[in-house]
């Protein structure tokens, strides 16, 4: 993957904090992201990568430090910052009964926009169904849309909260592709996950979260190498595939079923 | 950074509005709750009201055969509130008849009834009624008073008095209990639609994370709010418009006052009640949450406000305290407008107790109102 990733820095976290009651969730938190770049949080559950996330979206409140996106103060500035992010939330709903054309003219209205929605969903190859309701596209399809509609105001940082949690094998590998889209529209993506595979294949940069701290930050590559460095040997031979890969070849639905 | 100009936050609201309203007409089982719901209240209580609630049996006993009384008894007939018993027609039966529960009243014309006195016709009708019989009693006396005796005074003094001003029909005390009943079933649909929409909705919005999500735009509360208000008044008064309809054709409800103003009052009340429903269901994190909360408050507005047992029986002191429950001025303004002609100049009590409720109401609504 050789992309080119700008220097402008779209995200700058300083010492950011949340406390509830006397639990320290995020604790003084530092890190910066840059325009164009996928940046995973990685962590197990409870490691504050959900309340990491939420305070920069503005959805929570910020207890200390600040964040700064495109140059606004999140705490200060919370409804111009809403303006020029997207969020795809973990389990994306949306209301049945209501046609595809109207929630991308709904949420495009949220943003105050008018978007021309025909060419909007031919875009991402659903055009075809801008009269069918939510309820009765295809997962996939529920997923690109989902996607699009949190694109519609073209914002300029992408915040994914464990997209892929639950997903099956198909649906996950169908998400990175939509995330490596999204990417090479210059967008900038944060995503949280537990999965490492995941963090491996799509973040350039990568800061493992424990406990509120923020252990590790680097690219996968450099991770793995210092780890190598320090005279790390699996103890298991590494195959050139894994059984994910056996069941995707086997049900012939990998990239290509989109 | 741009800024939204207001004309733009009012175009998100727009779309807001038109989509959820497009939404509600494909939606059978809202539609269902929204229209044919409160028309099944109308029917069964209004069946209920035309058969027994409106009528009442009397006897009359006369000893006149005056023009005046003649004229009562064909337009009696036609009333059909007034039922009377031309099988009893001495004082003996019919005191019998009361006894035994089959007569509401007896109607005593005297003889010198319709005779002259001081140069225009004049008589005193007695309402016989027995003790336990008394509210029935004095509803037949009302009634007879101002639906008959006050428009032929009226009539008299027009002729006799040429420097008094137009008379007028007093419509405020007569007696209709379907007046009462339709007004009552007005607010119903009022609360069913404004309180129960809400709190049943904003949880499953909340449970699918469609909230979380608008939270995450520049939407504003407000612009959420107005949009559903917008679309509540909109759908409220096309059921509201059915029932009126219906209970015009089917069950003789006669408007008399302004539409235009009425159209107006039942907006205010739409958006007043629905400010309880946006303040629980918009509080409430989930079903468990909203449904004792609302039941809490619809109770006590739902059979104490008017909507089904009119509150004119009820005992004076909880009258007084009935009075300031948001649905009350909102029965009453209604009935006052609709079937009473009053305007809204003339409804300063009930529109001031429902200004402040909706000062109240929407000052909390606002406070505690969670995106998920």
């Amino acid at each position: 993957m050789t992309r080119h990733i700008s220097d402008e820095i779209i995200l700058k976290v300083h010492k950011l904090t949340k406390k509830y009651d006397d639990k320290v969730a995020v604790n003084g938190i530092s890190f910066e992201v840059r325009k164009g770049e996928v940046f995973g949080i990685l962590g197990p559950n409870g490691a504050g990568k959900t309340t990491t996330l939420e305070m920069i979206e503005t959805l929570r409140e910020i207890d200390g430090g600040t964040a700064t996106l495109a140059g606004l103060n999140v705490a200060e500035h919370p409804y111009e910052v809403r303006a020029i992010i997207g969020v795809q939330p973990q389990a994306p709903g949306f209301q049945d009964k209501t046609k595809l054309s109207e929630l991308i003219q709904m949420f495009a209205a949220a943003y105050g926009e008018k978007v021309d929605v025909k060419k909007f969903l031919d875009d991402v190859n659903l055009g075809d169904k801008a009269n069918s309701f939510v309820e009765n596209l295809s997962g996939g399809q529920k997923q690109r849309f989902s996607i699009t509609a949190a694109l519609v105001h073209n914002p300029k940082v992408f915040f994914l909260d464990e997209p892929t949690t639950g997903l099956d094998p198909q649906a996950r590998r169908n998400l990175w592709k939509l995330i490596e889209e999204v990417r090479d529209r210059g967008i900038s993506v944060i995503l949280t996950t537990h999965y490492m595979d995941e963090a491996e294949v799509l973040c350039d940069r990568i800061a493992i979260m424990d406990d509120g701290n923020i252990i590790a930050l680097d690219t996968p590559k450099n991770l793995i190498k210092n780890l190598l460095a320090k005279g790390f040997t699996k103890n298991q031979k590494v195959e050139q595939a894994n059984l994910e890969d056996v069941f995707i070849e086997m049900t012939g639905k990998g990239l290509a079923a989109i | 950074m741009k800024k939204m100009s207001m004309r733009t936050k009012l175009f998100t609201v727009w779309v807001f509005f038109v989509t959820n309203f497009k939404r509600l007409f494909r939606d059978k089982t809202a539609i269902f709750f929204t229209f044919l719901f409160p028309l099944i209240f109308l029917f069964v209580f209004g069946g209920i009201s035309g058969h027994s609630g409106t009528s009442f049996k009397v006897a009359v006993v006369s000893s006149t055969d005056s023009q005046y009384y003649k004229d009562f008894v064909t337009s009696a007939g036609k009333d059909k509130i007034l039922k009377i018993d031309s099988k009893i027609n001495t004082l003996k039966a019919a005191k019998e008849a009361m006894t035994r529960g089959q007569l509401d009243a007896t109607i005593i014309f005297p003889a010198n009834f319709g005779q002259l006195k001081d140069g225009h016709p004049s008589g005193q009708a007695e309402v016989l009624y027995t003790q336990n019989g008394a509210q029935a009693g004095q509803a037949v006396q009302g009634f007879l008073q101002t639906r008959y005796f006050t428009p032929v005074n009226a009539g008299i003094i027009k002729t006799t008095t040429p420097f008094v001003a137009v008379p007028k029909q007093l419509n405020d005390k007569s007696l209709s209990s379907f007046d009462y009943t339709f007004a009552g079933l007005l607010g119903f649909a009022i609360l069913g639609a404004g309180i129960f929409g809400p709190i049943n909705i904003f949880p499953e919005l909340k449970k699918m994370g469609i909230l979380r999500r608008l939270h995450t735009t520049p939407l504003r509360v407000w612009q959420y709010f107005l949009s559903i208000m917008l679309g509540n008044a909109v759908v409220g008064l096309m059921t509201l418009g059915v029932m009126f309809a219906v209970a015009m054709t089917l069950f003789h409800l006669k408007v008399v006052g302004n539409y235009f103003e009425l159209a107006i009052f039942l907006v205010f009340s739409i958006v007043l009640i629905l400010g309880i429903g946006l303040s629980i269901g918009g509080w409430a994190k989930n079903e468990r949450q909203a449904a004792p909360l609302a039941n809490i408050v619809v109770f006590p507005m739902m059979f104490l406000s008017g909507t089904f047992f009119p509150r004119f029986a009820m005992p004076i002191w909880l009258q007084s305290v009935t009075n300031f429950f948001p649905l009350t001025p909102v029965i009453d303004g209604a009935r006052l407008i609709a079937t009473e002609g009053k305007h809204l100049t003339q409804l300063g009590p009930q529109l001031g107790i429902m200004a402040v409720w909706m000062i109240v109401v929407y000052f909390i609504a606002f406070r505690v109102f969670r995106w998920e």
